[in-house]
Parts: structure tokens; C-alpha cells; sequence
């Protein structure tokens, strides 16, 4: 249990560190850390089907800047909790729920700290002690995001299993049935969330667009994906291109003008 | 003052000074604090600059004002990170050349001026397109038990965040005050913000449709399915209208964890009561 408790705190740490050192390559989230929980604690298919269901409900939880509100620590627990005690994958989210809480907790009390540590760079600034600020920027401020990821995560996961297992022997079916239908409500307001910040008025047209192509054909999302990326690139065309093309007969100005500056 | 440092950062090699700006971009947000947000990953990212400047001891006073400058509010996509501190190294370059007529507060106004609009294109891009485009693929895989999935994800997002990160680096050290007169010039902000937005709703609305399939089972009278009326006007009309109303209470400011435990109470009553199933 402590072995896969670290381990699963570790992947936790990854994550995190994502976002912090590596420009945000999308590894923290829950499609890509659940997968890595499953690969090491040995379950790939729970792993993917958490990491895919969980990805679905908190796609549109973006954390842009510092806290936000994410379910990248949750579904990491809830990943590892539902491979560990064979639980429904559904369970998932309603571990990550209260862990999601938790995290945003725990962040505002980083948060304070890191003010104090961007006080302490001041400081070592001003008594021209630069390389102390550097290390106090490229390692302690890391260290302390993995240290507000990894304890409790590794909590969690290592007393979790009791606790789920208790739960589960007492819980009615038709509440975990609820539960797999509020997950998939929640996806819902994931994806609302990801509209408010996307939508207006005149590009509203474009989710319809999107909406009525994958309701009337069926067709899967990567298809969808792909059509997507086509139709930005007309449209972009229709709208920027079209103009430049009325202005080919300024074009050859231009040239005589390059030619001038070589001459020159 | 002495310029000895200037001649030890144009013998620099070039790609050791990108490097720098590149990892100084995807650090961005190692110590991302409510004062001044990604001040201190800054002075990370520009400080070896800042450091071949001035290698005299006498221009201490100097290098600590330099510093202090770089310590000033910042906040950006990472990505695009690295293209401002490339742009404020040439321009730390020009101060120490010509101290007396270069003013060094145009470097705090250009790093101001361009937080906003490479913000607006670097979120709108990696968080609202290349992220939703990723990770839909990545779902919709991993969904039919495929590692494929999440593998995809990773490669697709990387292979848009490390060639513009490093060029972005390359580009705004070399000609970044060009690039600045192009994007303003060509109203680049607009168009890219144009295209990510096409291609990030249509994706969006086709997730609203095909990723969670929720119907209601209820029928009148053994008939009567309210699911195949519901079909006949719109097929998943139910998605569509769980989505509209989501998002009227986002607009309304709910709070997340609110909404979140509001609609696992809801699942089980609705499921429950058979109204509403997956």
C-alpha cells in the first residue's frame, strides 16, 4: 500500500509540474494522469476509462494563472481509489469531488507563501545575492507546488481504501447508478464552462455548427476534430484572404519597391 | 561603465541564449504569486542575460536595477513566454550599448504592452483549440480501451508547444520589435483569435452532441417513448438543452463546487425516478 501510495504521488508531483516547468504540455491532465495511474498500479483499461470519463467532466475546468478551479489532483485520487478497490469507474468523480476542494484549500495557503518567497527574491535582490533569488524562483517554488500535490495525494490514496471500501458495502445501487448520471450532468457544465470563455454573439454560429454536424452524422470526435480544423482555415480564408486579394493590383508597387532597396 | 559584458553576450552562442529563453518560457509558473504574478520566473528567464551584462562588480547597482525591472508585474501564456523575454534581452543588449540615449522604461512599457495580446492569442490557441482538439481525439480513443488516446493527446500538444516556444524565442530576440510593428500592423491578434475560435466551438459543439449521451427513459401509457419524440424534433436535443442551461448559470456566477455536488443530488433523484439516464 505505501509503495503504490508513492507511486501514485509521484505521478501526482508530474502533473503538477507540468503545468509549472513545462509550459502547460496538457500531461496534467486527468486523460494522461490516470492513464500513468493505471500503467503503474497495473490496470491500463481502468486507467483509460477513468482518465476518459474524468477528461469529459472537467474538460471545460481550465486553470488558467494560479488557482482556478481544476480536477487534475481529484481524479488522480479517484483514478487510483477506483482501481484499488475495484469500484464502479463512475466512483471516480465522486472521490474527485472532495479532493478538488481540498486542493483548492490547500492552494490558497501556497499561494500565501509563494507572496512571501516573491518578497524574499526582493530581498536577495537588493543585497545582490542573485543567485539565492534565482534558486529560490527554480526550486522552492516547484518543490512547493510538488510538496502541496504529493502529501495529499499520498494521504488519500494510502488511508482511501478502507474508507471507499466501507462505503461501498453500505451504498445502494441505484446511488451509484445517480452518480454515474450527475458525472455525466457535470460534464454538462464542463462544457458551459469552456463556452463562456470561447462564445459571443458572432461566433455562436460556429458551436451550432459544430453541434448539428456531430448530432445529424454521428460521426466520432477525432473525424469531428479534423473537420473543425478544415473549416477554420476556409473560413479564415473567406474572411482575411478574400480582402488581400482585392489588393493584387498594389502588389507589384511593392516589388519595385524591394527591387529599389537592393539597388540601393 | 563598462561594455565588457555586451561583447560576452553577442559572442554568446546563439542557441544557448534561445535555450535559455525557451526553458524560461515553459517555467513560467514556478512561483506564480496574487502580487505580481510570474515576476520571479521572469528574472529566472532573463537573469543569465542580466548576469553576461554586467560581470563587473562596479555595475552591481546596475545589474540590481536590471533585476528589479525584470521583478516588475508579468503574466502571460508560457508558450509566448519565451518570445518576450528573447525581445527583452536584445533590448537589455541595446541599453547597455547606448546607456544614454536608449530608455530603459521602454522595456517595462514593451513587456507591459504585449502581456494582453500574447495572452489573448496564447490562451486562445493552446487552452481553447490545440487543448480541446487533443484532448477530444485523446477521449474519444481512450473511450474504445485505445492507449492510443492519451498518447495522441501528449503528441499533439507538444508538437504545437515546442516549436513555437523555442522559435518564439529565436524570433523575438533577432527581430522581435519588427514582429511587434507586423502583429499590430496585420491585426495578427485578430485573425488568430478568429481561426481558434472556428475551430475550437465547431469542436466544442461536437462534443456537446456525441461525448456524453444522455436520454430519458420515460414512456406514457407503454406507447408513448418520450425519447423518439424528442429524436424526431432534434437528435440529442436533450445534450443541447443540458448545455444550454449550464451555461445560463455559469453566466449567473455559480460556483463550481456548488454545481458540482448540486448535480450529483440531481442524478440521483432524476435516475431514481427514471427522468433522466445515461
Amino acid at each position: 500500500m505505501f509503495f503504490k501510495a508513492l507511486i501514485v504521488g509521484l505521478i501526482a508531483i508530474f502533473g503538477r509540474l507540468d503545468s509549472r516547468m513545462l509550459g502547460r504540455l496538457n500531461f496534467e491532465r486527468p486523460l494522461i494522469t490516470c492513464t500513468l495511474v493505471g500503467l503503474f498500479l497495473g490496470d491500463l483499461t481502468t486507467g483509460l476509462a477513468v482518465g476518459a470519463s474524468m477528461e469529459m467532466v472537467s474538460l471545460g475546468f481550465m486553470s488558467i494563472g494560479a488557482s482556478g478551479f481544476d480536477m487534475n489532483m481529484g481524479s488522480i485520487v479517484g483514478c487510483a481509489l477506483v482501481i484499488m478497490t475495484g469500484a464502479d469507474i463512475n466512483n471516480a468523480l465522486a472521490i474527485a469531488t472532495p479532493m478538488t476542494l481540498l486542493s483548492t484549500l490547500i492552494e490558497t495557503g501556497a499561494a500565501v507563501l509563494r507572496i512571501s518567497m516573491t518578497h524574499m527574491i526582493d530581498n536577495c535582490v537588493e543585497q545582490g545575492q542573485f543567485q539565492k533569488a534565482k534558486t529560490i524562483d527554480i526550486v522552492w517554488g516547484p518543490t512547493l507546488y510538488a510538496i502541496c500535490y504529493f502529501v495529499p495525494v499520498f494521504l488519500a490514496v494510502y488511508f482511501g481504501k478502507d474508507l471507499i471500501d466501507a462505503i461501498n458495502n453500505v451504498i445502494p445501487t441505484f446511488v451509484v447508478d445517480g452518480i454515474s448520471l450527475g458525472a455525466n450532468l457535470v460534464a454538462f457544465f464542463g462544457f458551459a464552462m469552456l463556452l463562456s470563455v470561447m462564445i459571443n454573439k458572432k461566433n455562436a454560429i460556429y458551436f451550432f455548427l459544430g453541434f448539428a454536424i456531430a448530432a445529424y452524422s454521428g460521426l466520432s470526435l477525432t473525424a469531428i476534430s479534423i473537420i473543425a480544423v478544415i473549416l477554420a482555415v476556409l473560413f479564415y480564408q473567406f474572411r482575411y484572404d478574400g480582402v488581400s486579394q482585392l489588393q493584387v493590383a498594389g502588389a507589384p508597387v511593392d516589388e519595385l519597391d524591394e527591387l529599389d532597396d537592393d539597388l540601393d | 561603465m563598462s561594455k565588457k559584458g555586451l561583447e560576452v553576450q553577442r559572442n554568446y552562442p546563439l542557441n544557448k541564449k534561445v535555450k535559455e529563453f525557451f526553458w524560461g518560457g515553459w517555467c513560467m509558473q514556478t512561483n506564480w504569486n496574487y502580487e505580481r504574478q510570474m515576476n520571479t520566473a521572469f528574472m529566472w528567464g532573463i537573469s543569465k542575460t542580466l548576469d553576461r551584462l554586467y560581470p563587473d562588480p562596479a555595475d552591481i547597482e546596475k545589474k540590481k536595477e536590471r533585476y528589479r525591472a525584470a521583478l516588475e508585474f508579468f503574466n502571460i501564456t508560457p508558450q509566448c513566454g519565451a518570445f518576450v523575454l528573447g525581445l527583452t534581452a536584445a533590448m537589455e543588449e541595446e541599453y547597455v550599448e547606448n546607456p544614454d540615449t536608449f530608455n530603459p522604461e521602454m522595456i517595462t512599457n514593451v513587456k507591459t504592452a504585449l502581456m494582453g495580446p500574447l495572452s489573448g492569442i496564447g490562451d486562445s490557441l493552446f487552452q481553447g483549440t490545440v487543448r480541446i482538439i487533443a484532448m477530444s481525439i485523446g477521449i474519444s480513443l481512450a473511450q474504445q480501451g485505445s492507449i492510443l488516446g492519451p498518447i495522441l493527446a501528449m503528441l499533439i500538444s507538444f508538437a504545437v508547444s515546442f516549436p513555437i516556444t523555442w522559435f518564439g524565442g529565436k524570433l523575438g530576440y533577432l527581430k522581435g520589435q519588427e514582429i511587434i510593428q507586423q502583429i499590430s500592423k496585420t491585426n495578427l491578434m485578430d485573425k488568430v483569435m478568429y481561426g481558434c475560435s472556428v475551430a475550437g466551438l465547431i469542436v466544442v459543439g461536437g462534443m456537446c452532441a456525441g461525448l456524453v449521451n444522455i436520454t430519458t427513459p420515460i414512456v406514457y401509457n407503454e406507447t408513448l417513448v418520450v425519447q423518439d419524440i424528442l429524436n424526431s424534433i432534434m437528435p440529442q436535443l436533450l445534450p443541447l438543452c443540458l448545455t444550454g442551461i449550464m451555461y445560463y448559470l455559469v453566466k449567473k456566477g455559480a460556483h463550481p463546487i456548488v454545481i458540482v455536488i448540486a448535480c450529483f443530488i440531481l442524478g440521483i433523484i432524476l435516475n431514481y425516478f427514471g427522468i433522466l439516464a445515461v
